[in-house]
């Protein structure tokens, strides 16, 4: 017994030794590693803001920022905020640090992390430095890495909302298309949020695009920035209208509009890339037709996605105007070709003619997208030549 | 200090004993923070110096610390160092502190240093226990820069994180992983054993002296093993 207290205390001896010998190591090593931890932190900071001084962590959770700010340091000595912010990029979520002035002065941007393919966003940063928000916008978006660079550009901008904000302004901070739903319900409140893009069949006078609700009650148009709501009896429900002559009209030409389809057993040369053909009553005609993109160019023939074409729906006017176009279905490249699907590039060719359709900007790092996308057009044009009783000829 | 010299006691560790390559201890570490010459030099003398300290603390407590409670005083007496230590690289030493992360803290468990505790520190006066603890730091230290700089010479193109430019093109990435680091190990313990023709593994250290249980056993389970067989 005696040997074992002995042997107890002897341990208790050790420990307490050692513990005081750490006590001590501590007592002098916490307060630097502290000031290192703080140093490691805030140099990502003083990376995008040299000439700070210090900072502090503001409480956003308040406040109404972009979706992308994850979090806001303000500068101590009222330089101004840098800003962490959180988008994604092509490959995966891209992190960036940018810092703004009070008055709205990127003074840097750095990617803290990214899985980008091409690393574009390892020096794209340097672009914003010193530019105020027109400046940002002027910066231009890498060929190649298109979805990278326009993702950090946005990420830029949202930082620079973000200081306005936090400087107690207010900035739409919006995207296109909430912007565009917002005006859409105000327009017509009892299409109750849910609208359409209509594919335009008919030359409508005056107006620029034309919105169905899809609960079936009505339609907005649109003219330039004004939004009009209609309802299917034609009674014009957007306040402020003055002359509603334009949209009654609009209206009474979709309504009369009646489609007939085209019979292709007759033109087999034809069929072989035109999917399907109607034609209006007033003589427009609405093909939808296939185009080899990447996907048969580029010696990949397996496509399980939608089929291995580029398929292309566009309306035409007897004298070869196209009235509306819309992809209907793609097998591109993720992030690359695929953006052949997006209304930014088939809107492009509305109003285009037989002539001038081949000179739209091709999609950036997808030239045989775009030129798959070009060849469908012209197989449009070719049918409706043909079957405005020209010769079959591909 | 036995029949040892002191000058004796510190170059053992450094060839004749060393213990990475001869006494085949620290595999661990050995392995994992010699993928770059900055690790794997940090790593040697944060261990030198766990293993100095820890030796004088066990060699001066040697007459105080009970047979049967040995095992948990030393770990208790190492992971004390090792934690001040840790405390120190990472308050001075921010990067070696990155470099290093959990094999830091491994040191704790290091064979090396149990080993000499074990070995040396509780039968050697502190001056010796202090020898022994340098010459075996510094083998370890010598034996992981050693390896190092060959697994990061050939394996990366540059030394202590300097490129060395007329290597760049010609870049054997197995010596930065594991099988390249068990390689480059067996050749440096074939290397050993040809420079000291062989002599080098004392076999006293291997057969009781070295075991961890000879305290107990008194050296009655091998010999008796050793005349069955």
């Amino acid at each position: 017994m005696k040997t074992k207290i002995r042997n107890l205390a002897v341990f208790v001896c050790i420990c307490s030794v050692i513990t005081l010998l750490l006590a001590v190591t501590n007592f002098i090593t916490a307060p630097i590693i502290e000031e290192n931890q703080n140093a490691a932190a805030n140099q990502a900071l003083m990376e995008v803001m040299p000439d700070a001084q210090g900072f502090e962590v503001v409480d956003i959770s308040t406040l109404t920022l972009p979706a992308t700010v994850t979090e806001v340091n303000k500068e101590t000595s009222g330089l101004g905020y840098v800003i962490k912010l959180k988008t994604a990029g092509y490959g995966s979520d891209m992190i960036i640090m940018c810092g703004v002035t009070n008055d709205g002065v990127v003074t840097g941007a750095v990617c803290l992390s990214s899985n980008e393919t091409l690393g574009k966003e390892k020096t794209y940063g340097e672009n914003f430095k010193d530019k105020d928000a027109a400046g940002v916008e002027s910066v231009d978006i890498i060929t190649g890495a298109t979805k990278t660079t326009e993702a950090y550009k946005n990420a830029i901008k949202d930082a620079l909302n973000s200081v306005v904000i936090l400087g107690g302004g207010s900035v739409d901070i919006r995207t296109e298309a909430e912007i565009l739903a917002d005006n859409l319900s105000a327009a017509f409140p009892d299409g109750e949020g849910s609208f359409e893009k209509m594919f335009m069949v008919e030359y409508l006078e005056g107006i620029d695009a034309v919105y169905t609700a899809t609960n079936g009650k009505g339609f907005v148009f649109a003219v330039g920035e004004q939004f009009v709501g209609v309802d299917t009896d034609g009674t014009v429900v957007t306040e402020g209208v003055e002359d509603a002559t334009l949209f009654t009209n609009a209206l009474a030409v979709i309504k009369a509009t009646v489609t007939e389809d085209i019979d292709l057993t007759s033109f087999p040369d034809l069929a072989k890339h035109v999917v399907s053909a109607k034609k209006t009553a007033s003589g427009n005609f609405i093909l939808e037709t296939k185009g080899a993109g990447y996907g048969i160019k580029g010696g990949n023939e397996y496509h399980p996605a939608s089929g291995e074409y580029i398929i292309v729906r566009v309306a035409v006017t007897p004298d070869m105007q196209i009235l509306d176009c819309i992809t209907v279905s793609e097998a591109e490249t993720d992030g690359l070709g695929d953006a052949c699907a997006d209304e930014s590039f088939y809107g492009r060719f509305a109003g285009k003619t037989v002539n001038d359709y081949k000179e739209i900007d091709a999609i950036s790092g997808a030239t045989l997208t775009t030129d798959g996308y070009l060849q469908a057009i012209e197989r449009a044009f070719n049918a409706v030549k043909t079957l405005n009783g020209g010769a079959e000829n591909e | 200090m036995n029949k040892n010299t002191s000058a004796s006691v510190l170059l053992n560790g450094i060839l004749k004993e060393n213990p990475v390559l001869v006494l085949i201890l620290g595999t661990c570490p050995t392995l994992a923070t010699t993928t770059t010459v900055d690790g794997a030099f940090g790593m040697g003398i944060a261990a030198m110096a766990v293993l100095i300290c820890s030796n004088v603390f066990i060699s001066l407590l040697r007459k105080v610390i009970p047979e049967s409670m040995r095992i948990p005083c030393y770990i208790v007496i190492i992971a004390g160092f090792v934690t001040i230590v840790k405390m120190l690289v990472q308050a001075f030493l921010p990067d070696l502190y990155v470099t290093l992360g959990v094999y830091l803290d491994l040191i704790t468990v290091n064979c090396i240093i149990l080993g000499r505790a074990e070995m040396f520190a509780n039968k050697n006066p502190v001056v010796a226990s202090a020898l022994d603890g340098i010459g075996m730091g510094l083998g370890f230290t010598l034996a992981l820069t050693l390896m190092s700089t060959i697994r990061e010479v050939f394996g990366a193109a540059s030394f202590a994180g300097i490129a060395i430019p007329f290597l760049e093109n010609y870049k054997i990435e197995f010596f930065t992983k594991a099988p390249g680091g068990l390689v480059v190990y067996g050749l440096l313990i074939a290397l050993i054993y040809v420079v000291t023709h062989g002599r080098a593994p004392v076999k006293k250290s291997f057969s009781c002296e070295g075991c961890p249980n000879a305290g107990t056993c008194h050296g009655a389970a091998c010999e008796k093993k050793g005349a069955e067989s």
